[in-house]
């Protein structure tokens, strides 16, 4: 195995260590989660005369990326409190390591969470057949969390650095994600509304997918700025 | 605060009465080639035969203001990718200069698009793509300036100033056809791959109004790019003064 990958598996390794410790993100992300769903159940009957299912797809991408945001705040604070980051910076990783380390660690914080809502988020609000569509479910979210997880850590990276940081990366954050956030909710409604083989997804999946290699390059060739000597 | 010293003086340096002159110039022309057009668009150009009337008029106006913006936040993510390479401080005053005009120009855009909106639609606003891509843009470069005003580091401000100008204005083509991928279009498509279908006296006088806007827009850059400069000098000044 090469260097840089025994140092990302190591970092990747240690992020995950450091948060089954304290479980402090997940748990906090999970929690927000679902009063979000309850906020919006309320928010969205009156009287009961709206049908909550068709709005489920933009609902269920709201509450991620909400959540993602909670856990891009918090995965740099404990780096920089701690002194962490200036050790990591001192020693001889390349920094785009260090970004694509901390992009999968947040990309898997990301997914556990998605994992325990979804079921729940299906419980309180779908009526259709979603398991028959699951692979077209599936891979909207695997690539649109790809998206959110490396602009995220990108501008999480520079909003840490700045006196506001947990204010600041939402103002960042969320213009620059609304074209994933458009392109995922369509995908999901359709796969919610039960016509969704993966052929009527590939417009969106495609889409997806030029969003995401369009950061990660970009992340790779402007990181050492962002993250600083 | 070495680099951005050495920009104030190298710009005070130059003969300042030849700067203003260039200027001046270019607001002239800007002038000339804006009543140009406007006259054009009013008096030669014939009122549209569709059923958007005298109202379609606003396109000499809104269509080089929607140019301009863009073209501004342009300069910003170029000067953004020159600062990365350079750490030269006149490539952050640059871009400074260059995001808050764009700024100033998509408000324009989405002022001039919610008038015509009212005449053609009957509303302000609709969720409309175009409209809607840029008020994305406008909240996006309004991050810009609540990210500068959270560094208090210069170099390290001009560095993520630089590194989100770059980021933002990639994600403006994403944003525009992001927002196509939903169905309600409203907006007219004049200029296509398959021609304008706008007769002679339309285009030219669009493009006269859109190479005067341009020049507005230099004019302006330049003299923004003075302001900030002269900026730079006081607070350097005022800097030795308390010491």
């Amino acid at each position: 195995m090469s260097l840089g990958m025994r140092q990302y598996r190591a970092m990747v390794r240690k992020d995950i260590i450091a948060e089954l410790r304290t479980k402090e993100m997940v748990v906090s992300m999970f929690l927000f989660v679902v009063l979000a769903m309850i906020v919006f159940h309320y928010a969205f009957t009156v009287r009961g005369s709206v049908r909550l299912s068709l709005l489920t797809g933009g609902m269920l991408w709201v509450v991620f990326v909400f959540g993602a945001l909670l856990g891009l705040n918090r995965s740099f604070v404990h780096e920089k409190d701690e002194g962490c980051l200036d050790g990591l910076l001192l020693c001889p990783v390349d920094r785009v390591t260090i970004f694509l380390a901390k992009t999968t660690a947040n990309l898997v914080f990301l997914a556990i969470i998605q994992l325990l809502a979804v079921p729940v988020f299906l419980l309180f609000f779908s009526t259709s057949d979603v398991v028959s569509n699951l692979p077209g479910l599936l891979a909207v979210v695997v690539v649109a969390d790809i998206g959110i997880t490396t602009l995220g850590t990108l501008l999480a990276t520079i909003s840490m650095n700045t006196r506001s940081r947990d204010l600041l990366l939402p103002i960042i954050f969320l213009p620059l994600i609304i074209p994933l956030l458009i392109a995922a909710a369509s995908g999901t409604a359709k796969v919610f509304n039960g016509d969704a083989g993966l052929s009527s997804l590939l417009g969106v999946l495609t889409f997806l997918v030029v969003y995401d290699a369009v950061f990660l390059v970009l992340a790779y060739g402007t990181y050492d700025f962002a993250i600083g000597e | 605060m070495e680099s951005a010293t050495s920009a104030v003086a190298e710009t005070t340096a130059r003969p300042e009465a030849m700067r203003i002159g260039v200027t001046t110039a270019v607001f002239a022309a800007a002038g000339v080639l804006l009543a140009v057009g406007l006259l054009a668009a009013f008096w030669w150009a014939p009122t549209d035969a569709s059923a958007m009337g005298f109202s379609q008029k606003i396109l000499y106006f809104h269509a080089p203001i929607a140019w301009c913006g863009l073209l501004s936040f342009g300069v910003a993510f170029v000067a953004g990718i020159l600062y990365l390479r350079r750490q030269d401080a006149k490539y952050d005053l640059l871009g400074v200069a260059a995001v808050r005009l764009g700024l100033l120009f998509s408000g324009l855009v989405m002022a001039t698009g919610m008038i015509w909106g009212k005449a053609a639609w009957g509303v302000f606003w609709a969720w409309e793509p175009r409209l809607t891509t840029f008020l994305i843009a406008c909240l996006l470069y309004a991050g810009y300036f609540v990210l500068r005003s959270t560094v208090e580091e210069e170099s390290r401000r001009a560095t993520y100033a630089a590194l989100f100008a770059i980021i933002a204005f990639v994600d403006v083509p994403i944003t525009f056809f992001a927002t196509r991928l939903l169905p309600e279009g409203l907006h007219p498509v004049v200029i296509r791959p398959t021609g304008t279908g706008m007769v002679a006296a339309d285009a030219v006088a669009l493009f006269v109004s859109m190479a005067g806007m341009t020049l507005l827009l230099v004019g302006m850059l330049r003299v923004e790019l003075g302001i900030e400069t002269l900026r730079e000098e006081l607070h350097y000044l005022k800097n030795r003064l308390g010491r």
